[in-house]
């Protein structure tokens, strides 16, 4: 009886502390210290965190059962997963006072139709990133803008074995569909043998397909020209300032169109404190707590009442505050049925393996 | 054998069997149905079966095994990544046969310190060490610019070393070593010199008594060094991944890019059986040579 009531007892400790705790499951890196203490400061809560790498891996935490958070940051095509899934929890707009400072551009997403289950946190873009000092010298700096860079061989003989692209069948087909023109989510088997052909003349020059050292390969000089993701490109050229290297690097949005990630905030449906989310996506609102992510690691931000609050020298850069005129030619990529995923999959091997 | 013998087997030899029904046979079962499944939309495996008008449908398909067949391109895959395990084992027997020998004739008090400096490089961790030869191979080091010092002043283009199929197999090489080291030491040590002072004085020199005597004693030690370094090597992603160019790809990159990004575990299940497959083929093929080399001798 001793130990029932000795075990009571914990369990309603337990529940106790629990009372103040707000569970965010969430990307690695992807909140601000300075503003995790502060909300924590303001809700007079603990914010505790859980990561994930990628999208799948917090999908399969999810359907496997795990249980107790009660925000997750999934990117577009997931919040889609968790809504078909039945695990969002519709939000209650009225408590969400500050909802009209993401840019309209972000809201209604094809993933959530009027926000239903998600408010846009903050985003990546996919795009070059390049040695200024080196494309200057071998004369092709005026083609940065273009996904020729990476695709046109008149272009690559000029800096061949110079370049590495993600190893990442969705972007890397994008990428070159967006050069041909196409839309970044068709599923159209002769767009896709098409963007194939673009890659397969243009590998020849290419050093590597690279998702883990671009940053490195790019901050020491290594490589001129990265095609990845906007944070990481923001992260290498302030290592190469850092590390006062003999170069500059820069990135930029293309011409045809570059894919961009968004990640939103959802309520889980069996979220143990609501109330608390409603108060981090209220407090994560705000533009001054949503511009710290922005000033430390570079990622795009929805948030038009945080650009004041961002540093001058990232507010003006396009890859992080796309301009009106560069958010129509941002795609966000749709995830593919089991059969088109497997149809592209067979075009992906054959860029792969010949 | 008396029944009480009997059993003292089977108790004393049941927890590895157990482990390995477990850990070995389960999986590959698992591995072979879903190899005949349809992929789940999330990732995983689509239900194998659906019950319409309270009569089980089944969803089963032969369609992973086919998309083999479909296109050349998984049979050059398999070749090349055999090639790869190929030029890494002769690199491994070349490199660790001289070391191997060297340690199993030194004295006796040295050899403990210098099978341990073999395996010193266990120590730190796999990826830590690849990611030095990425320093190391990288086109500012101290290594590659010597090298291409070397290529320029004889008078051909500079060479690029990270990225390329060369890079690879040095990756590889370095990290199956201690592999091929460690059966080939065992086995030369015991080797009894007596033997090689009878050959010399019956005339034979030094390329003749290594031919004709030492290398066909060392036999089992190259072939279990071969194995332990051959198959692992075939299946290998992590190496190729870091170090590899737009053109070294092997089979287990195909493998992790089924399961990990495009999400079709059955067609990964398929090359995975088609890998356990050829490397069960291999080991018999070795055993059999193995086996006649012992009755030859």
């Amino acid at each position: 009886m001793k130990k029932v009531l000795l075990s009571l007892a914990l369990v309603a400790s337990a529940q106790a502390f629990a009372a103040d705790e707000l569970h965010l499951y969430n990307w690695n890196n992807y909140l601000s210290d300075a503003t995790a203490k502060r909300f924590e400061a303001y809700c007079k809560c603990k914010l505790v965190q859980d990561y994930y790498g990628d999208n799948e891996e917090m999908l399969a935490k999810l359907a496997a059962g795990a249980k107790g958070y009660d925000i997750v940051v999934p990117t577009g095509f997931a919040v889609e997963a968790l809504v078909k899934q039945g695990k969002a929890q519709p939000l209650d707009k009225k408590q969400l006072t500050a909802l009209g400072n993401i840019d309209p551009g972000y809201m209604n997403g094809f993933f959530d139709k009027g926000n239903v289950y998600s408010v846009p946190y903050s985003f990546t873009t996919t795009l070059l990133g390049y040695n200024e000092t080196q494309l200057k010298k071998a004369g092709v700096l005026d083609k940065a803008n273009s996904w020729a860079l990476i695709f046109d061989p008149a272009v690559l003989g000029k800096i061949k074995g110079k370049v590495t692209v993600l190893d990442s069948q969705r972007e890397l087909m994008s990428a070159a569909l967006m050069y041909l023109g196409k839309p970044a989510n068709t599923t159209n088997p002769a767009d896709w043998n098409a963007a194939r052909d673009v890659i397969l003349k243009a590998k020849p020059y290419w050093a590597a397909f690279n998702n883990q050292s671009y940053i490195k390969e790019l901050t020491v000089g290594n490589i001129y020209v990265a095609f990845g993701y906007s944070n990481d490109m923001f992260q290498a050229q302030q290592d190469a300032k850092k590390a006062k290297r003999p170069f500059t690097l820069n990135f930029s949005l293309q011409k045809e169109g570059n894919t961009l990630s968004l990640d939103n905030f959802v309520v889980l449906k069996d979220a143990p404190r609501k109330d608390l989310a409603y108060k981090f996506i209220n407090f994560m609102l705000d533009g001054k707590n949503a511009a710290d992510l922005t000033n430390e690691m570079g990622s795009g931000n929805p948030n038009k009442a945080a650009k004041p609050f961002v540093k001058p020298e990232i507010a003006k850069v396009a890859a992080i505050f796309p301009g009106a005129s560069d958010v129509g030619r941002l795609q966000q990529l749709r995830d593919l049925t089991a059969k088109d995923r497997r149809e592209l999959n067979k075009v992906w091997s054959q860029v792969k393996l010949k | 054998m008396t029944l009480q013998q009997r059993i003292g087997k089977w108790v004393l030899s049941w927890p590895p069997l157990v482990y390995m029904v477990l850990f070995f046979l389960v999986p590959t079962l698992i591995m072979v149905v879903a190899a005949f499944r349809y992929p789940g939309d999330y990732g995983g495996l689509a239900p194998m079966y659906s019950v319409e008008d309270g009569k089980v449908v089944w969803d089963l398909t032969l369609e992973n095994f086919q998309r083999l067949t479909e296109d050349a391109l998984y049979f050059d895959l398999f070749i090349k990544s055999a090639g790869y395990a190929l030029a890494t084992t002769l690199a491994c027997i070349l490199m660790a046969y001289p070391l191997a020998w060297l340690i199993a004739r030194s004295p006796k008090r040295y050899r403990d310190l210098m099978l341990l400096l073999v395996i010193l490089p266990f120590w730190s961790n796999f990826l830590i060490r690849i990611y030095a030869w990425m320093i190391i191979l990288g086109p500012q080091s101290a290594f590659t610019r010597a090298v291409n010092w070397l290529v320029t002043g004889l008078g051909f283009e500079p060479i690029q070393l990270l990225f390329t199929p060369f890079a690879v197999i040095v990756g590889m090489v370095y990290v199956h070593l201690p592999f091929m080291v460690l059966p080939l030491y065992a086995n030369l040590e015991k080797h009894d010199m007596a033997l090689l002072d009878a050959a010399q004085d019956l005339g034979a020199n030094a390329w003749q008594r290594f031919w004709r005597v030492t290398w066909p004693l060392s036999l089992p030690g190259v072939f279990a060094g071969s194995a332990l370094v051959f198959i692992p090597a075939l299946g290998m992603f992590a190496i190729p991944d870091i170090l590899g160019g737009t053109d070294s790809i092997m089979i287990g990159n195909l493998i992790k890019q089924q399961i990990l990004d495009t999400r079709d575990w059955p067609f990964g299940s398929v090359l995975s059986i088609m890998l356990t497959g050829g490397v069960l083929l291999i080991a018999a093929l070795g055993a059999a040579v193995a086996r006649g080399g012992r009755k030859r001798g």
